[in-house]
């Protein structure tokens, strides 16, 4: 069932067209908890991961990209504005993440093992893409992991182009995240009930 | 011709979409409306199934097949669901899941429906008062819903099901977490509900039969017996496991039959304080 | 007596931030912020900085504030030593210390930067520690947001703290089950699975419950009372034309000046 349309009692909001469904917005506030608690996890194991984008993921895999979209970025502004004010700017890598997970998961590329090892790649090639000019914006190419920045700190002290050290490091670093979440999103959701899954199929 | 005076069910089946066995199978019965109707069954017998179909949450919300049909008064959940939606309040098993999740505070929280459906502010307040004092909340209304204890948290899900003052109230196991005083004053004030429709599940059978005019019992899907807890309780099959009230057990062991029929054991409190006395009377 | 909370400016005693609307406090944030990336003199960003931290020390100050600057102060620290070492630029030595030379132009690079961050930490900061959960939800539904997107952005901030309580739990789970002992990233990742997956599809249920809910207590119905705001603000039409308008300008300045530099 569609959910009764936003009501459009002020102009400055109708050009919003986000339709949400009941199902997707209170979908959504459950992503962004498993962000956090991967991402805590992921700290708690010192894992060299981030583990944040699993709920994302996940989102999009059960209600599609815009859901996904959506969890990425509120994710992120609520988790900046609270927490640490500049990966708020993130929330652009994490809406890009968002889509990806959603078109591929469409279009089968979720179905089995080898097509996640290929998802992976380029969902990271998507993240590294949007996150590298960030990095060199607010932090002069740094992406705060220790061993990443030790690759970019050398690549930086043999003269390499600084874009180029960035993106090494930012993608290096996404790489092996997002190997990590694809595939615990992929096995997490074949063991989800198919009533959840179908809830959130029919609320779109 | 339909009657719109009572709750009926005809011929109901449903099965959710993701399965292949129906979980509700060939309901046939109806009750006057303005009763309190108690569901019993054990695990997996198709309860809350029954009370999602009542409040039209399948297939509106959940979907799958549903066939046969579901009448209250001049109603129907499947087809009318809006309007029959307004009138209907209903408590999840679950409290926490009740709650909308962004009320600062219980006032705010039983607030809700009502600020939804667009009630004057003067309104809420008094209604808000009314609701948080008949469940024992007017103390907690300034807490915020996540201090409160689980019985508090499930007599919040209640006070937010009937602010709107429903037609139909349906409860599914609204008391699994409250202390046996609260449940006591629970039921105390389920009795005191007048011009509504109460359909609860609850495994508290003493009580249960204390309250209920009419008791259904649900065995794997299928409605196996129905009508007073007196009758029900009496013709119990032992397949079905159902647990039945201390009093009745009291009495079956103590040979008190009712006066009136001695096939029957007493299930409430006055009945089984009348065959006492005549028991004792004719010594 | 008033039982909900609109009475509760009646009773707390206001404090100067509270005339000014959280929209405002967010436009301001974004302002500095954008402010601190056209200026390239460390004298402006300094002050600047100053600025927002006197915002900051003017309302209050909050635990989550101080991690925030601790933890990238730690980082603005790693970023001055790459840089002052490899910044390409890097051609005046700024100090020695055991032979490794610290440059000036990288140096000033990285403290060019680090103002930055402290500026939007400060101003966010600002923004935090001085509206409550429900006085922005009850502005922005009073201003004409649509309750549902409303009640998205507030419930995960609701969801955050609730959450925060749930980890120690599973913490506690992940030392029973020995998960850190295991050896390789992979055997880690393994483990965690039977700890996530009934934790995840908990989380899910309880969303699928709540929707339900929402949908049987009348959200989303066109008759909802708006939200009327906790406070009386002051100008907040104003302040936000102001603002957006002198965020424009800022934007404008840059656009030109990455367009001029193509020319």
């Amino acid at each position: 069932m569609k959910a009764k349309n936003i009501n459009n009692q002020d102009s400055r909001f109708s050009t919003w067209k986000i339709h949400l469904t009941v199902a997707t917005t209170t979908l959504i506030p459950a992503a962004v908890g498993i962000n956090y608690i991967a991402k805590a996890l992921a700290e708690g194991l010192k894992l060299p991961l981030w583990l944040g984008s699993l709920g994302t993921f996940l989102a999009s895999m059960l209600a599609g990209p815009t859901a996904g979209a959506i969890s990425g970025f509120i994710n992120n502004v609520i988790y900046g504005l609270t927490l640490s004010p500049v990966s708020t700017v993130y929330a652009i890598t994490s809406i890009g993440i968002g889509i990806a997970v959603g078109i591929l998961f469409h279009r089968g590329w979720f179905q089995n093992a080898k097509r996640v090892f290929v998802s992976a790649i380029i969902i990271a090639l998507v993240s590294t893409i949007i996150s590298t000019p960030l990095n060199v914006i607010f932090w002069g190419g740094q992406t705060g992991v220790a061993w990443g920045d030790a690759i970019f700190a050398t690549m930086i002290g043999n003269h390499i182009n600084i874009w180029l050290a960035s993106f090494t490091d930012e993608f290096v670093l996404d790489l092996l995240d997002k190997f990590a979440v694809a595939y615990l999103a992929f096995l997490i959701y074949r063991q989800l009930p198919q009533r959840m899954i179908n809830y959130f199929k029919d609320n779109q | 011709m339909a009657n719109y005076q009572q709750l009926s069910l005809n011929h109901l089946s449903f099965t959710y979409q993701h399965d292949r066995n129906p979980v509700l199978d060939d309901l046939t019965v109806s009750v006057p409306l303005n009763r309190i109707i108690g569901i019993i069954g054990n695990h997996h017998a198709g309860k809350t199934t029954l009370c999602r179909v009542l409040a039209g949450i399948v297939p509106q919300i959940i979907s799958g097949k549903l066939t046969g049909d579901c009448q209250i008064g001049d109603q129907s959940p499947v087809r009318d669901w809006p309007a029959y939606n307004q009138q209907t309040g209903f408590v999840l098993q679950d409290p926490h899941s009740q709650l909308s999740g962004l009320a600062d505070t219980v006032a705010d929280e039983i607030a809700f429906d009502l600020l939804n459906h667009g009630v004057k502010e003067t309104d809420i307040q008094q209604r808000v008062t009314t609701v948080a004092a008949q469940l024992q909340l007017t103390a907690q209304l300034q807490q915020s819903p996540d201090s409160l204890s689980g019985g508090q948290l499930q007599r919040l899900a209640i006070a937010t099901a009937i602010v709107t003052h429903p037609n139909v109230l349906i409860l599914d196991d609204p008391t699994s977490e409250m202390d046996p005083q609260g449940r006591r004053d629970f039921f105390n004030w389920l009795k005191t509900v007048t011009h509504t429709t109460i359909v609860i599940v609850s495994n508290e059978i003493d009580e249960l039969c204390e309250t209920a005019d009419e008791l259904w019992i649900l065995e794997k899907g299928h409605l196996v017996s129905h009508g007073t807890p007196l009758q029900v309780m009496n013709h119990l099959n032992p397949e079905w496991q159902v647990t039945t009230p201390m009093v009745y057990q009291l009495a079956r062991l103590m040979n008190w039959p009712l006066a009136i029929k001695p096939t029957l054991f007493p299930v409430t409190l006055n009945q089984l304080r009348r065959c006492v006395n005549v028991n004792h009377s004719n010594q | 007596m008033d039982i909900r909370n609109h009475s509760l400016q009646k009773t707390v005693r206001l404090h100067w931030y509270n005339v000014i609307d959280p929209v405002t406090k967010l436009l301001l944030a974004l302002f500095l912020t954008l402010l601190s990336f056209q200026l390239t003199d460390l004298y402006f960003e300094v002050g600047l900085v100053l600025i927002s931290l006197t915002l900051l020390l003017l309302s209050r100050l909050s635990v989550a504030t101080l991690h925030a600057v601790s933890f990238s102060l730690f980082l603005i620290a790693t970023m001055i030593l790459i840089q002052g070492l490899f910044n390409s630029h890097n051609t005046h030595p700024l100090v020695t210390i055991l032979s490794i030379t610290l440059y000036q132009e990288g140096v000033l690079y990285a403290l060019n930067m680090g103002t930055r961050i402290l500026i939007i930490i400060f101003s966010i900061g600002f923004f935090m520690n001085t509206t409550t959960i429900s006085e922005n939800a009850t502005y922005l539904e009073s201003v004409g947001m649509p309750y549902n997107q409303v009640y998205l952005l507030m419930s995960v901030c609701y969801i955050l703290p609730q959450i925060q309580q749930n980890l120690n739990k599973i913490q506690f789970a992940e030392k029973a089950r020995g998960i850190n002992l295991q050896r390789t990233l992979i055997q880690k990742l393994q483990s965690l699975l039977p700890i996530m997956i009934p934790l995840i599809i908990k989380t899910f249920d309880q969303s699928i419950n709540r929707s339900i809910t929402l949908q049987l207590r009348g959200f989303n119905s066109p008759e909802r009372t708006i939200a009327t705001p906790m406070y009386h603000y002051f100008k907040p039409k104003f302040n936000h034309y102001f603002l957006v308008f002198m965020i424009m300008i800022l934007i404008g300045v840059k656009l030109w000046q990455i367009i001029s530099n193509f020319l």
